[in-house]
């Protein structure tokens, strides 16, 4: 799909939905549309759907940008504190190295 | 019907002239199923555009000046293949590699192979081989058929829904276990709310991606992977010697399918042409995008069948082109790109994971490797030349397994045992 050719309508509305899906646990969608969009939002010369596409760009960045922080927060915490934990950590942990650590 | 942009094509007689390596080939989808479902396979047959009617006037003068610009597309479009073509084995041999799991020995079977392999006897375990391959090959061929049948009943949902299941399976449960045993392997510990949200992203991303829009690179990108998959659970759950067989069966039912008038490939490939209508994205592996101005354009369906449980894979290679209209005053920009089918992709890796598997070490690998690219660059070349649909398996997997053979057993040994008496030739 070349975004080249399509109205800026279209785009605005491909750029909304992405912006739309990523409120379903997906950042990655908000990166592809960070990603996607960016030349549209911020490199082209301005045309008057300009403006809504960078806004969501934005904000699917801000949100991406949330995720992430979450993510390693939780995801560090986990690494670090999985031994300590012992049953609790058993049962989140879907691989469990072996060998002693 | 889902379409995507890049299944457009413009194509009409100064084209069909211009680009004399349009021709499309056929793809062949294979459906393997994991280990608990069944794997069903299906064949599919690209189709290329056809030539449009517009405008009447011949090209002869076009065509001297014109001569210079099929070589050229020619090697371009050689390239465009190659690379995804090249990614998906390069990242099949480096799981098979890495990851024990995929070569390893099991006893579970798929039930398309229900014939085991565990004889004494090698005229007996010869014996089951070439059973399990009719099974299989049967299995095929019906599906073939009964997609054919759908396409032309207009069973449009059910193909729809049909293809939708299967790669929900390989995007969410394939990736799943690829990932546990990727996780396994090197021994690091994960949660189960970080592996969620890492399969829910992508396959949900993939699922928008490959079936309704998104950027052609992440597209192809995910193509690329689901086709490794499927390579990978059929390395995994084929027995050895049936493997083999299979490849060189289903080679010749796709130059059968694809090629003889009544087969069942040729149908599908004709009826869509009949109808105008785009293939299945989900199904081919598109390199490039075309895009015209004010261009209507006739796309080339492809059909291929899947199991109630497996996904489908499109074989096909089909160079797609625009042609700007004679009247068009607007400034018309053609580019022109390649199809090929997945189940292509999964076979050439299928044989190159094989090869890394089972033959010796690395000598193997690459002779196999190298043998599938010649393969695909004369399917390519030939499609130059006939301008029709053509199967891309046979000339492939023909020089797969030649080299396979030749390099397990001939090469390997000389080798070694130049190496054994340091002798350097």
């Amino acid at each position: 799909m070349n975004l080249e050719r399509l109205p800026n309508e279209e785009k605005l509305t491909l750029c909304r939905k992405y912006y739309l899906g990523g409120f379903a646990c997906l950042p990655f969608l908000w990166l592809v549309n960070v990603v996607w969009f960016f030349k549209e939002a911020f490199v082209k010369p301005t045309y008057t759907e300009q403006t809504q596409i960078k806004t969501y760009v934005k904000r699917s960045a801000l949100g991406l940008l949330l995720w992430v922080t979450v993510l390693t927060t939780w995801i560090t915490i986990y690494q670090h504190f999985r031994a300590q934990w012992g049953e609790v950590g058993d049962y989140l942990s879907f691989t469990i190295p072996l060998g002693t650590p | 019907m889902n379409t995507s942009d890049s299944d457009e094509d413009a194509y009409n007689e100064r084209t069909a002239l211009v680009q004399s390596e349009s021709p499309v080939v056929p793809s062949y989808r294979p459906d393997p199923g994991p280990g608990p479902a069944e794997e069903s396979k299906g064949a599919g047959i690209s189709r290329r555009s056809r030539p449009g009617v517009d405008g009447g006037e011949s090209d002869q003068e076009v065509d001297a000046e014109e001569e210079e610009l099929p070589l050229k597309y020619g090697a371009k479009h050689v390239i465009m293949l190659f690379i995804p073509v090249t990614l998906c084995m390069v990242v099949v041999v480096a799981t098979i590699k890495s990851v024990s799991f995929y070569s390893e020995k099991t006893n579970q079977q798929l039930i398309y192979t229900p014939f085991t392999e565990d004889t004494q006897n090698v005229g007996r375990r010869l014996l089951n081989s070439v059973l399990n391959t009719i099974i299989m090959i049967s299995v095929i061929v019906v599906m073939t058929i009964l997609l054919v049948v759908l396409y032309k009943y207009r069973c449009y949902r059910f193909i729809h829904g049909w293809l939708i299941l299967s790669s929900l399976m390989l995007l969410f449960w394939f990736s799943f276990m690829y990932l546990g045993e990727v996780f396994k392997t090197y021994n690091v510990a994960v949660d189960y709310p970080t592996v969620a949200m890492i399969i829910w992203n992508f396959g949900a991303v993939g699922m928008i991606c490959i079936h309704w829009k998104g950027p052609l690179q992440l597209q192809q990108a995910y193509l690329i992977l689901i086709s490794a998959l499927m390579a990978l659970v059929f390395i995994k759950y084929l027995p050895e010697w049936s493997a083999w067989v299979i490849l060189g069966a289903i080679s010749i039912y796709d130059l059968v399918a694809v090629l003889s008038p009544k087969g069942p490939l040729r149908m599908l490939v004709e009826t869509a042409q009949e109808r105008n209508e785009p293939i299945f994205p989900a199904l081919i592996y598109s390199s490039a995008m075309m895009w015209t101005v004010g261009m209507a354009s006739s796309t080339d369906a492809q059909r291929s069948e899947t199991d109630e449980e497996a996904e489908q894979n499109d074989r096909r290679a089909e160079p797609r082109s625009q042609q700007p209209r004679a009247v068009s005053e607007d400034e018309l920009e053609e580019e022109r790109g390649v199809k090929l089918g997945l189940g292509d992709f999964i076979f050439y890796s299928v044989l190159v994971g094989k090869a890394a598997a089972t033959g010796g070490d690395w000598n193997t690998t690459i002779a196999c490797f190298v043998a599938i690219l010649i393969g695909l660059c004369l399917t390519l070349l030939l499609l130059a030349i006939f301008k029709k649909a053509l199967p891309a398996l046979p000339i492939s997997i023909t020089f797969g397994l030649i080299f396979y053979f030749s390099t397990d057993f001939l090469v390997q040994p000389f080798m070694d045992n130049l190496a054994n008496h340091q002798f350097y030739i």
